[in-house]
Parts: C-alpha cells; structure tokens; sequence
C-alpha cells in the first residue's frame, strides 16, 4: 500500500514541480524510465507469486535503470544511439509484456 | 521457503490444468491412477486445487490484497516506496517534458538536429533570396512609378506650354503694349498683319488684340471702316497686348522702316509701353483638326 502511495506520490510531484530535465540526463531518462517500470513489473510478479524479495527488488531496480542508461551511452558514443535504444525499448517491452502476463493469470486466473 | 513456494507454484502451469480430470476420458484416469496413489485417486486429483493455496499459503490474489490492506511500515515497503516514488516523478517529468508543446526539439538526437539546422538553414537561404527578388521588383516598380508620375508632370507642362501657343490657356509676363490710334481709318488689315509677323520674328510668345487671341491660324481682313481678325470686327483704336521679352519686340517694331514708321506714314499714332506684367486672358477654343492627323506615330 505504502508502494502505491509512492508511485501515485512520484507521479503527482512530478506533475506539479515540472522540474527542467537537465540536458545531460535527458536522453537516458526515458530509457530509465521503461526498465525501471520493467523492474516494477517483474517485482509484481514476485510479490504474486510470494518470491518477494526486497533486496532483490532494489537491485533489479537499480541496475535495470543503471544499465539501460549505460547501453544508451554507448549507443550515443558508437553512433547507433537511436537503433540501440529502441532495441532496449523493444526487449523491455516483451519482458513487460510477459510479466503483465503472468500477473494476469495469478489475478484473474486467466 | 521461497524455493518451496515457486515449485508449487509453478507446477500447476506446466502440469495439466485443474479441468483436467473432468475433461479426458476414464482411460486417462487410470492410467494416472496407478502411478500416483493406487488407493483413493481422484480425491486427490481434484482436491489438489484447493488444497494447494491452503498449504503454500494465499494466492497471488490474495498476496495482492494482503499487500495493499492494510498498510505494514515495513522496511521492505519503505525502500520500494522510495523507488516507486522515483519511477513516478521521472515518468512524470518525462511525460510532461515530451508533452511540451514548443520542446518538440527536445529529445531530438543530435544528427537529428544537425539535420533540421541545415534544412533552417537552406530554408532561410532561399527565403533571403526570395525577397531579393522582390525587393528588386519592388524597387523596379517603385521606379518606374516615379517614372510614370514625371512623365505625366511633363506632359502636363508641355500642355501647359503648347496651351500658350494655340491659345487655349491665359499667359502672362515680361512684354509690351502696342496702341495705334487711327482717326483718320487708313489702317489696314494688311499693316496690322505686318505688326503682328514683326512680333513674332521678334519673339512673342502670345498676343492678343482688342480682346481677340492672335494664333497660328488667325488670318486678317479688311472690314468696313475696320479690321476683321479670325471673323471677329474691331476698331480703332488697337491695342496689341504681347508677352515676349521687351527689349526685343519693342526695337523691332521702332526700326527705320519698320511698323511704327510705316503706320505714321498713313497718319496714324503708334506709342508703345514696355510692362513688366502683360496679361493675355483671351482665350480661343480648342478646335481639332478636321483632316490634320499627327505623323510622328
């Protein structure tokens, strides 16, 4: 509950603060933002099937984001900033995407 | 303990579904039912299901609702708390940032920009030649224009002018005022045709006698005890009014011989006054030309 309130704390502050992206995070943030959101699905999944782990959690989180920004770097730097970047979109996606998947069946059943 | 959990757990999606057993025929039953439990089998078969959630603990349903009410401070909830807090505040920003109407530009790339920079650049190159041109025209047209406004003036002028000379405008200046009295009637039409061509070789520029405007076509005829100029009748005593420069006119008309002398000869009195203002208002009616046309185009 606390973890929603968070999330839901996150997004309205974000919103009413309207902080200037600095120009040097800017092109990881996005990027960031979708393994982060991989790292919250799969940590959903966790908790659904009572593998929980914090510690786990945190370090997927982190490392997600740490390492996306890492690839979009290295994309920037080799020339292939763009194609790399919706590779990494793309991967996170379907990671997404089956997580969503089996958070389904444990809520719905389906 | 999470180990135990996950085996469970996922042994229910790779092993047949729960509908199993209803669904497959009797010879699938038995030939499940030795190999597990030979005694009471299907008991076991259908009750696994809920029985399962019982001995691992809750569903994922359940550990859902768990986790959402009521709220445990706990350590773990905090930390992800803190991240979910993070995660929302960047989607947040970058929502917000993307959906900036005026950062269109914003999380371009940088060939990405390069290229729009050159395509403003052209753009601004061809709209800077564009209004060249225009202003080239513009200039052409503004001078022309002028062109046009100076031939009208001109041609306002040159009518102005040639007004003068056919009489169909008023004149004034520099000139002379010729009065020849004749008591006695021996002038002549002829004598006044000499004065007339005498001012004009001296380089008058309008004249009119008694009220009469003499032009290119005037023509003089003896009428009765007078002098008919252009078929209008005057008499004695004639006054010329002429504009033309006075040191000119008033010399030729003096020379030995000349127009005065002659006209003294018949009796008649010629004073001649120079004035600095001369106006010939009489004016003729412009007349065009019945067969006369212009050659010059």
């Amino acid at each position: 509950m606390i973890a929603v309130l968070g999330l839901v704390v996150g997004v309205v502050a974000g919103l009413l603060v309207r902080p200037e992206v600095p120009a040097v995070v800017e092109p990881y943030l996005p990027i960031a933002v979708v393994a982060a959101l991989d790292a919250v699905f799969g940590g959903l999944r966790a908790m659904l099937d009572g593998i929980f782990d914090d510690k786990v959690f945190v370090v997927s989180f982190l490392s997600n984001v740490v390492v996306a920004a890492l690839i979009v770097f290295l994309g920037d730097k080799l020339g292939v900033g763009a194609q790399l970047s919706t590779g990494v979109v793309v991967v996170l996606g379907i990671r997404i995407f089956s997580n969503a998947a089996a958070i389904r069946r444990h809520v719905f059943r389906a | 303990m999470n180990e135990h959990e996950q085996d469970r757990t996922t042994r229910p999606a790779v092993s047949p579904p729960r509908t199993a057993p209803e669904a497959p025929p009797a010879t699938g039953l038995r030939r499940e039912l030795p190999a597990e439990v030979p005694a009471s089998t299907p008991a076991p078969a259908q009750e696994n299901p809920q029985r399962e959630p019982d001995r691992s603990g809750p569903t994922g349903r359940q550990r859902l609702l768990q986790g959402l009410w009521p709220p445990r401070l706990t350590r773990a909830q905090l930390i992800v708390a803190l991240l979910l807090f993070g995660l929302g505040f960047g989607l947040a920003v970058q929502v917000a940032s993307n959906s900036d109407s005026d950062s269109a530009l914003r999380g371009a790339r940088q060939e990405d920009l390069v290229r729009i920079l050159d395509e403003l650049d052209n753009r601004t190159e061809r709209l800077e030649d564009e209004k060249q041109g225009l202003e080239k025209q513009r200039d052409e047209l503004e001078n022309s224009s002028d062109q046009a406004e100076e031939a009208r003036r001109q041609t306002i002028e040159k009518e102005r002018q040639l007004g003068v000379l056919a009489g169909t405008v008023a004149a004034q200046g520099p000139g002379i005022t010729m009065t020849i009295e004749d008591t006695k009637g021996m002038v002549e039409a002829d004598m006044l045709l000499d004065a007339v061509q005498e001012l004009r070789a001296a380089g008058a520029e309008a004249i009119q006698v008694n009220g009469v405007r003499v032009v290119a076509s005037t023509y003089l005829t003896d009428s009765g005890n007078g002098v008919a100029v252009d078929g209008n009748k005057i008499t004695a005593p004639y006054r010329f009014k002429v504009i033309g420069k006075a040191q000119d006119l008033e010399p030729a008309l003096n020379i030995p011989g000349g127009v005065v002398q002659t006209l003294e000869k018949e009796q008649a009195t010629v004073t001649v006054e120079r004035s600095t203002k001369i106006v010939v208002d009489a004016l003729r009616a412009a007349e065009r030309p019945d067969y006369a046309r212009s050659s010059s185009r």
